[in-house]
């Protein structure tokens, strides 16, 4: 994580590196401070302090660079198979910097810095949901500039909580199984409020993934393959209902435009409904543990 | 059912490792042995092709990768090459992907790469394109993947009799019976529409009330989505073209995937490809840990 490169961000180099196409989100993946710390033969939890140095130092970069949204994998759901001190090590990291940034109100507000922590926040202890919770509630209505922390996370999981959330939409009588799409679940991840990151960057070397950000880094669909599926989707599904109302004889052309139509109003509106009802449900999760 | 089949392609697969991991720990041992004998001898013991097929000749003329000359010598010889290549190397991945981020393909080009990763013992192929052209023109890209093992594997193709898969559902049977290759065309399609798929199956099992919503775990997810197309996750991709993006290319599988960027899937070489190995050989995953 250390580098010489602490005089290499120049403002001459930011105004050039402006100059041309600019990342508007750009996902980092914080890798390889335990080698680092080897390597300078220093204790692990140095090797991770220096690494969370360098990350504040990388943001006053993209800060620097007006990149409006950064994305960090802090802490993936695998590596609660550590050790059980280099894991309380982390946490109790995390929970130190989250403390650290809850005194910082007045320059996150001046700076506009809304923050979100994305992960199953269910599998850390209590006190740091709590600290989070703070945080996130905190900078919620900041909008100049998101910093997206991934703790206790893996984009395995977060699919599934996607699916989760809209199986509890179902649940509830909010949505219907048929309106799950490839656009709905992607407004059911828990990056929902960022667009897909336009680059990522992984420290150390290594040329994987590691269970990060798999779907939003995944190619997406045109807005006109989307609305042509979404189309075949609610036809398929009037067809079936016409066909089940008028008893097998087929429907003019009129009333299965009309049915569309009607059909179509509705759906949208109930996706609308059960995103309401999901945020509020989010919204919930955080002012609850504050 | 589903569940007992993805069960013994597990097994399948860990065996296929313990006998990887087994070649690779008595190569050690034998360093000090002298000579082609004990190569041969290991090969003959532990991998599946007949001994007498495996042979090496001192001084031979090996002739290169890419001449489709069909000669049975030189068939023979890249083939038992290739081979070597493999066994040399620490690790093999069971799946490789071949995707390509190119706007021009070149159905002869990806043929080869095939055939040269099955040659070096890999035994899942997968080809990708953006826009599911391979897909479309599967039965070309099939014919092709069987010409060039003619040409560059010669006439005798039993060691390498494979299964080129076509789209739409697999049949669960393909992976527990079938012990050869396998080539797999994949598509967009089978990325998040696949996922998106069994996202809808999970919640209509929740609105006829089979379920709760509080049942959905990523193994119920990962099972289901296996069910219909048990593909394996690919240990390695190969990428093909300027862009640096995965293009949509399987999201659920590729996550402890190795990608490896090479810049045109054009006349690429076969040492080329043996670099990719090469690299995800040498790479340590740490899982987490």
């Amino acid at each position: 994580p250390q580098c010489s490169a602490n005089h290499c961000f120049s403002p001459e180099l930011g105004w050039q590196l402006t100059a041309g196409p600019m990342p508007k989100h750009v996902a980092f993946i914080m890798d390889g401070n335990r080698r680092f710390a080897r390597k300078k033969k220093l204790e692990r939890h140095d090797g991770h302090m220096q690494g969370f140095n360098k990350l504040a130092e990388t943001l006053r970069w993209c800060k620097h660079l007006n990149i409006p949204e950064v994305t960090v994998y802090a802490f993936s759901i695998e590596n609660f198979k550590r050790s059980k001190e280099e894991v309380d090590g982390l946490l109790d990291l995390a929970r130190q910097k989250f403390e650290r940034l809850l005194e910082e109100q007045e320059n996150l507000e001046k700076h506009g810095v809304c923050i979100r922590v994305l992960g199953d926040l269910n599998m850390l202890p209590l006190d740091l949901q709590q600290v989070i919770a703070k945080a996130v509630v905190m900078t919620k209505n900041h909008n100049k500039c998101f910093l997206n922390v991934c703790f206790a996370y893996t984009s395995r999981y977060e699919i599934t909580n996607a699916v989760r959330e809209m199986a509890w939409g179902v649940e509830q009588g909010l949505i219907k199984a048929s309106d799950v799409s490839e656009a709905l679940l992607s407004e059911c991840l828990y990056s929902s409020n960022s667009p897909n990151p336009d680059l990522l960057i992984r420290t150390s070397g290594e040329v994987r993934l590691s269970d990060f950000l798999l779907w939003q880094k995944a190619r997406e669909l045109h807005r006109e393959e989307q609305a042509l599926q979404q189309l075949e989707a609610d036809c398929a599904c009037i067809a079936e209902h016409l066909q089940h109302q008028g008893n097998g004889k087929p429907a003019d052309a009129q009333r299965r435009q009309e049915a569309l139509q009607h059909y179509t109003v509705a759906r949208e509106e109930r996706v609308q409904d059960f995103l309401q009802a999901l945020k509020h449900k989010r919204d919930t999760f955080f002012t609850n543990l504050c | 059912m589903a569940l007992l089949y993805g069960l013994i392609w597990r097994l399948l697969l860990a065996l296929v490792r313990i006998k990887r991991a087994t070649v690779s720990w008595l190569r050690v041992r034998l360093r000090t042995w002298k000579g082609r004998f004990w190569q041969r001898t290991m090969a003959a013991l532990l991998l599946p092709v007949p001994a007498s097929e495996f042979k090496q000749k001192a001084g031979a003329n090996q002739s290169s990768d890419g001449d489709g000359d069909g000669d049975g010598k030189g068939a023979g010889s890249r083939r038992s090459r290739w081979l070597s290549d493999g066994i040399s190397l620490e690790k093999l991945p069971v799946h490789i992907g071949l995707v390509v981020a190119e706007e021009e393909l070149s159905y002869t080009d990806i043929a080869n790469m095939v055939v040269w990763c099955m040659a070096v013992g890999v035994s899942y192929v997968s080809v990708y394109d953006h826009h599911g052209i391979f897909q479309k023109n599967n039965s070309w890209l099939q014919e092709e993947i069987v010409r060039q093992q003619h040409n560059l594997l010669g006439g005798d193709d039993s060691t390498f009799n494979m299964e080129l898969l076509k789209n739409g559902t697999d049949k669960p049977q393909h992976f527990v019976v079938s012990c050869r290759p396998i080539v797999k065309v994949l598509s967009p399609e089978d990325g998040k529409h696949s996922i998106v798929q069994a996202a809808r199956k999970l919640c209509h099992s929740v609105e006829k009330k089979e379920w709760s919503s509080k049942d959905i775990s990523v193994s119920m997810l990962d099972v289901l989505l296996r069910e219909s197309k048990n593909i394996p996750d690919p240990e390695l991709v190969v990428k093909f073209g300027p862009v640096n993006s995965t293009l949509g290319f399987l999201p659920w599988h590729i996550r402890l995937t190795e990608f490896v960027s090479l810049p045109s899937h054009k006349n690429v070489s076969y040492e080329d490809l043996f670099g990719s190995l090469q690299h995800y050989s040498a790479c340590h995953q740490r899982l987490g840990q």
